[in-house]
C-alpha cells in the first residue's frame, strides 16, 4: 500500500437522486501514466473533484504514500502536491505567461518585475522540459501552448500528482506528441499522472494503467498491454460495439435542393468579414460534411443557415423558398433545425428545468400551446417523450438543465432538434464532448435523419467522423469555400492541406 | 471537523425557510439595536402587534400600505422574470397617479364607467413613463436601471410642479394638492377600498400569465438566456419592451388607486416610496408573483409599525433602516442555502 503515491479506497459520493461515486477504489504508482476511461457520467469528474478536495466524499479514504489525508478544500490538495488541468483553461488571456504562472502563488516574491517573473518561468520551464515563452500574452498563445502553461502552473507548486482532463481535445497530433513526452519526463521522477480521455486508441498508447468507470462504479483496473480497444469499449459501455461502423448508406435517390447559399458573405460580432462568397448547397437525402479548423466561419455557416445570422451578401434558400430574413422562427417554420456549437450559451437555459428546454422548439404549437394557452401538463408530456427517446438520464423533469451532464444536455439537444428537422438539420459538433457509445448513437441518429430524406449539413473537426459518414465533404478555410467533394474522392491529405488554406493544385 | 459545503440545487422548501429565517434575524438584529439604543423592545413590538391586527382601525391602516406595495412589487418582480431591473416604481407610481387624475378632473361620467377607466389612464401613464427606457433598453442596450431610476426625479418635480401650477386647488390654502377627484372606489371596510381585492385579482392575473401562456413561457425563457430564446424563435426585442411596458403600467395602476382610493387628490410625496420599497418586495417575493403577497404584507407591517411606534418617539428613519436589515439579511440567505455542514472523511 505504501508504495503508492495516492490510494483512494471506497470513495462513495451521492447526489440527491443519483450515486455519482460508489465504492470506488484506485492505486495510482510512482512512474505511471494511468488512464481514466468511462462514458458521460460514469463519475470521472466526480471521483477528480474528490481527489482535489472540490467535493468532500461520503465514505471512503485516501491515502498518500500510505499516509490518511483529509482535503477539506482545493487548497489543501494542492498543497499535498495535487495539480489538476482542466479541459477549459483557467488562465487570464490578458496576461503574460510568466504572470499566470506566478499568480495566486504564495512562493512568488514580494517585488517582482516582469523581467524576474519570466526569468524564474524560464527556470521553471527548462526544468520541466516544456516549451513556452515567459513572455507572451496568453491570448496569442494557441491552444497547446495555454495547455503547457497550465501545466507549468500546476507543476510550479510542487504537483507530485498531475490531472489532465482530455488533454488531447484541444490539441494537433505534434502537440499531442510532445505533451506525451513531457508527461513521460514527470512520471520518471517517480511521480504519477492520471490522464481522462474518450479517445481509446490514444489511452492505449499513453497510459501504463487503466482504469475503466461506468455507472459510478469501477468495472477494471488492467495494464494497457493487456488490453485493445475492443475489450475497452465493451468495459466502458457494457456491450459490444459493431466494430469501425459505417453509416453512409448504398446508392439512395437525393432529393430536391433544401439548403441553399449563393454567393453568401457575412460578418461576425466584431463586424469583420467571417464568410466570402459561399456557394454550397445541401439535398434532402445527403449529409454534407463541413472540415476545417474551428473558426475558419463555421459558427456564421450555421448561423446565417439558421436565420441567426444576416447575410451581407447572396441569397439563402430553404427548400427553394428565399429567406428575405434572418429570423429564427422563420426557419423553424421552414424546417431547420440546429444542433448549435455551443449548447449552454445559445441551445439551452441553464436555469430552467428540463421541461421548459425540451419543448423550446415546439412550444408554440399544439398540443403544447392552444390559443395562446401554455399548457404545462402538455409540455411535461411531451417533454417526457423527448427525454426518453433521446435516452437522456434525468433525475426529475424540474431539475434544471444544468444539473445535466454535458453528454445528456447535448442528446436532448440533439434529439429535440431532429423532431423539428422536416427538410434539414443544421449539426455543428454534434459529437463534441460525448464518449464513444453515445458517439455512435448520435451518427447513428443523423444517418437515420438522411435515410428518412432530411438534407444534413455536418461540422465536425473529426476528419474521420466526416468521412465516415458524409456523402460530400466541403472544407472551410478563412470563410471561404476551398472545395466540395464526393467522400469517396476525398483523401484525408487532400483535405488536410485545403483546410491548411492550400489551394488545390491546378 | 465540521466544514461548510456547497451544494449546486437545494428543495423550494428550503429556500422559503431561508426567506423567513433571514426575516427572523434581521427583525431580531433591528430589535437589538432598539434595546441597545434604550428602548423596551418588547413593549414596543406588543404595541406594533396590537396596533397592527388588534383593531379593526390598525388592519384598515395595514390594508392601505398593503395594497399599493402589492403592485409595485408585482410591477417589480414582472420586469425580473425578464431579468430587467425596474427601479422605476416610483416614476411610474406618480405617472399613474398624473394620468388617473387628470382623466378624473376632465372628463365626466358615471363612476362604474369611470373607474375602469381611470384604472386604464394609471395603466397607460405609468407604461408611458417606462416606454423611453424600454425602447433604450431594446434598441440600444442602455442600462435600464440608471434610465428607470433617473426618471423618477423627474416625475417627482412634474408632480409638484403640477400641483403648485396648473393643477392647483385654489381652495386649498396651505398644501399644494389638485382638486378633489370626483370619483371613489367602493368600501372594503370604513377606509379600505377595493383596490385591495383588485390588487390581489392582478397578482393572480400575472401568475396564470407566466405560467400558462406562451406569452409567459417567452418571457421566462428570455429572461433566462436571451440567446436561447433568439435560437428558439422568441422575438426576445419585443418581449423585453412589452414586459417593461406591463412592469410600468402595474405600478401606474397603484399610483391611480392610491389617488382615486385613498388620497383623492392628486400631491406630492403620495408614493410614501412604494416605488422602491416595491423593489425590496419584489427581492424577497423571488420574482415569483404570488410570493409577492407575502412579501408585501411583511413590508406594510414594517411600514405600519413605523407609524405605530412615532408614539413612542422612535423616529420614522429608524424603522425604515428595519427594511434595509430585512433585505441584506434575504440576500445573505439566498447564499447561505446552497451551503449545508458536512463533516467529511468519515471512513
Amino acid at each position: 500500500m505504501s508504495g503508492a503515491v495516492v490510494e483512494l479506497v471506497g470513495i462513495t459520493k451521492s447526489f440527491p437522486g443519483l450515486i455519482a461515486n460508489d465504492a470506488i477504489d484506485l492505486d495510482l504508482r510512482p512512474g505511471e501514466i494511468h488512464a481514466l476511461l468511462g462514458e458521460n457520467g460514469a463519475g470521472k469528474s466526480t471521483l477528480m473533484n474528490v481527489l482535489t478536495g472540490i467535493y468532500q466524499p461520503d465514505a471512503g479514504r485516501i491515502f498518500m504514500q500510505g499516509v490518511p489525508v483529509r482535503f477539506a478544500s482545493p487548497k489543501d490538495a494542492v498543497a499535498a502536491g495535487i495539480g489538476m488541468v482542466h479541459q477549459h483553461f483557467k488562465l487570464i488571456r490578458a496576461f503574460t505567461v510568466a504572470e499566470n504562472v506566478h499568480l495566486g502563488w504564495q512562493d512568488t516574491p514580494f517585488r517582482t518585475s516582469a523581467g524576474l517573473l519570466e526569468g524564474r518561468t524560464r527556470a521553471l520551464a527548462e526544468r520541466f522540459g516544456l516549451a513556452v515563452r515567459p513572455e507572451a500574452r496568453v491570448e496569442d498563445l494557441s491552444a497547446g501552448e495555454q495547455q503547457r502553461v497550465e501545466i507549468l502552473r500546476v507543476l510550479a507548486r510542487g504537483a507530485r500528482v498531475l490531472i489532465l482532463d482530455e488533454p488531447t481535445a484541444v490539441l494537433t497530433p505534434g502537440e499531442a506528441a510532445a505533451l506525451v513526452r513531457a508527461l513521460r519526463g514527470f512520471v520518471a521522477l517517480g511521480y504519477a499522472v492520471i490522464f481522462i480521455s474518450h479517445k481509446l486508441d490514444e489511452v492505449l498508447e499513453v497510459a501504463d494503467r487503466i482504469t475503466v468507470l461506468r455507472a459510478g462504479r469501477k468495472v477494471a483496473t488492467l495494464p494497457a498491454a493487456e488490453c485493445d480497444q475492443a475489450r475497452l469499449a465493451t468495459l466502458m459501455v457494457g456491450r459490444e460495439l459493431g466494430a469501425g461502423q459505417r453509416h453512409s448508406a448504398g446508392k439512395r435517390q437525393l432529393g430536391p435542393i433544401v439548403l441553399q447559399l449563393a454567393g453568401v458573405s457575412a460578418n461576425d460580432e466584431r463586424g469583420v468579414q467571417a464568410l466570402a462568397d459561399v456557394d454550397l448547397a445541401v439535398r434532402g437525402g445527403e449529409i454534407v460534411g463541413v472540415a476545417g479548423v474551428a473558426g475558419n466561419g463555421q459558427r456564421e455557416l450555421s448561423e446565417v443557415l439558421t436565420g441567426l445570422r444576416p447575410v451581407t451578401e447572396g441569397q439563402v434558400r430553404i427548400g427553394g423558398q428565399i429567406m428575405h430574413h434572418a429570423n429564427p422562427a422563420e426557419f423553424l417554420a421552414a424546417g431547420i433545425g440546429h444542433i448549435p456549437e455551443d449548447r449552454l450559451r445559445s441551445g439551452l437555459a441553464p436555469s430552467m428545468n428540463v421541461t421548459d428546454n425540451a419543448v423550446m422548439r415546439e412550444y408554440s404549437r399544439p398540443p403544447v400551446t392552444r390559443g395562446g394557452l401554455f399548457s404545462p401538463g402538455a409540455a411535461m408530456t411531451l417533454a417526457r417523450h423527448i427525454v426518453a427517446d433521446a435516452q437522456v438520464l434525468v433525475p426529475n423533469m424540474r431539475a434544471p438543465v444544468r444539473n445535466l451532464s454535458g453528454g445528456n444536455q447535448q442528446r436532448l439537444v440533439a434529439r429535440r432538434e431532429m423532431r423539428v428537422a422536416g427538410q434539414a438539420l443544421v449539426a455543428v459538433y454534434p459529437t463534441r464532448g460525448l464518449d464513444i457509445g453515445a458517439i455512435d448513437t448520435m451518427l447513428r441518429s443523423i444517418a437515420e435523419m438522411r435515410d428518412r430524406g432530411v438534407g444534413v449539413l455536418l461540422v465536425s473537426e473529426e476528419l474521420d467522423e466526416l468521412l465516415g459518414i458524409a456523402d460530400r465533404v466541403a472544407v472551410l478555410f478563412q470563410g471561404r469555400i476551398m472545395g466540395v467533394f464526393p467522400t469517396a474522392e476525398a483523401e484525408p491529405e487532400r483535405i488536410g492541406l485545403l483546410m491548411g488554406g492550400r489551394a488545390e493544385a491546378a | 471537523m465540521i466544514r461548510l459545503q456547497r451544494v449546486s440545487t437545494v428543495g423550494p422548501w428550503i429556500v422559503v425557510a431561508a426567506r423567513v429565517l433571514s426575516v427572523a434575524a434581521a427583525l431580531l438584529v433591528g430589535g437589538a439595536a432598539f434595546a441597545v439604543a434604550g428602548y423596551d423592545v418588547p413593549m414596543l413590538a406588543g404595541s406594533v402587534v396590537r396596533g397592527s391586527f388588534d383593531s379593526l382601525f390598525g388592519l384598515e391602516d395595514l390594508g392601505l400600505l398593503f395594497s399599493p406595495l402589492i403592485l409595485t412589487g408585482l410591477a417589480a418582480a414582472v420586469a425580473l422574470r425578464i431579468g430587467l431591473w425596474n427601479i422605476g416604481g416610483e416614476g411610474q407610481f406618480y405617472a399613474g397617479a398624473i394620468a388617473a387624475t387628470l382623466t378624473g378632473l376632465n372628463l365626466h361620467g358615471p363612476t362604474p364607467v369611470m373607474l375602469p377607466l381611470l384604472a386604464l389612464a394609471g395603466f397607460a401613464g405609468g407604461a408611458a413613463w417606462v416606454l423611453v427606457p424600454a425602447l433604450a433598453r431594446a434598441f440600444l442596450a442602455i442600462d435600464e436601471i440608471i434610465t428607470t431610476l433617473l426618471l423618477n426625479f423627474v416625475a417627482v418635480l412634474l408632480v409638484n410642479y403640477l400641483c403648485t401650477g396648473p393643477l392647483r386647488d385654489p381652495a386649498q390654502a396651505v398644501t399644494s394638492a389638485s382638486a378633489r377627484i370626483p370619483y371613489e372606489l367602493p368600501p372594503l371596510l370604513d377606509d379600505l377600498h377595493w383596490g385591495l381585492g383588485g390588487s390581489v385579482a392582478l397578482v393572480s392575473v400575472m401568475a396564470v400569465l407566466f405560467a400558462r401562456t406562451r406569452w409567459g413561457y417567452e418571457v421566462r425563457l428570455s429572461g433566462a438566456n436571451r440567446h436561447a430564446a433568439r435560437y428558439a424563435g422568441i422575438p426576445v426585442r419585443r418581449r423585453l419592451i412589452q414586459v417593461l411596458l406591463l412592469s410600468g403600467g402595474l405600478a401606474g395602476v397603484a399610483g391611480m388607486l392610491e389617488v382615486v382610493g385613498t388620497v383623492h387628490r392628486l400631491q406630492g410625496g403620495i408614493s410614501n416610496n412604494y416605488g422602491y420599497l416595491g423593489i425590496m418586495v419584489a427581492v424577497l417575493a423571488g420574482g415569483v408573483p404570488f410570493a409577492v403577497l407575502p412579501a408585501a404584507l411583511l413590508m406594510a407591517v414594517i411600514l405600519n409599525a413605523g407609524t405605530v411606534l412615532q408614539a413612542y418617539g422612535v423616529s420614522n428613519y429608524e424603522v425604515l433602516a428595519l427594511t434595509g436589515l430585512v433585505l441584506l439579511f434575504t440576500a445573505m440567505g439566498e447564499r447561505i442555502a446552497y451551503y449545508r455542514l458536512s463533516r467529511p472523511m468519515r471512513a
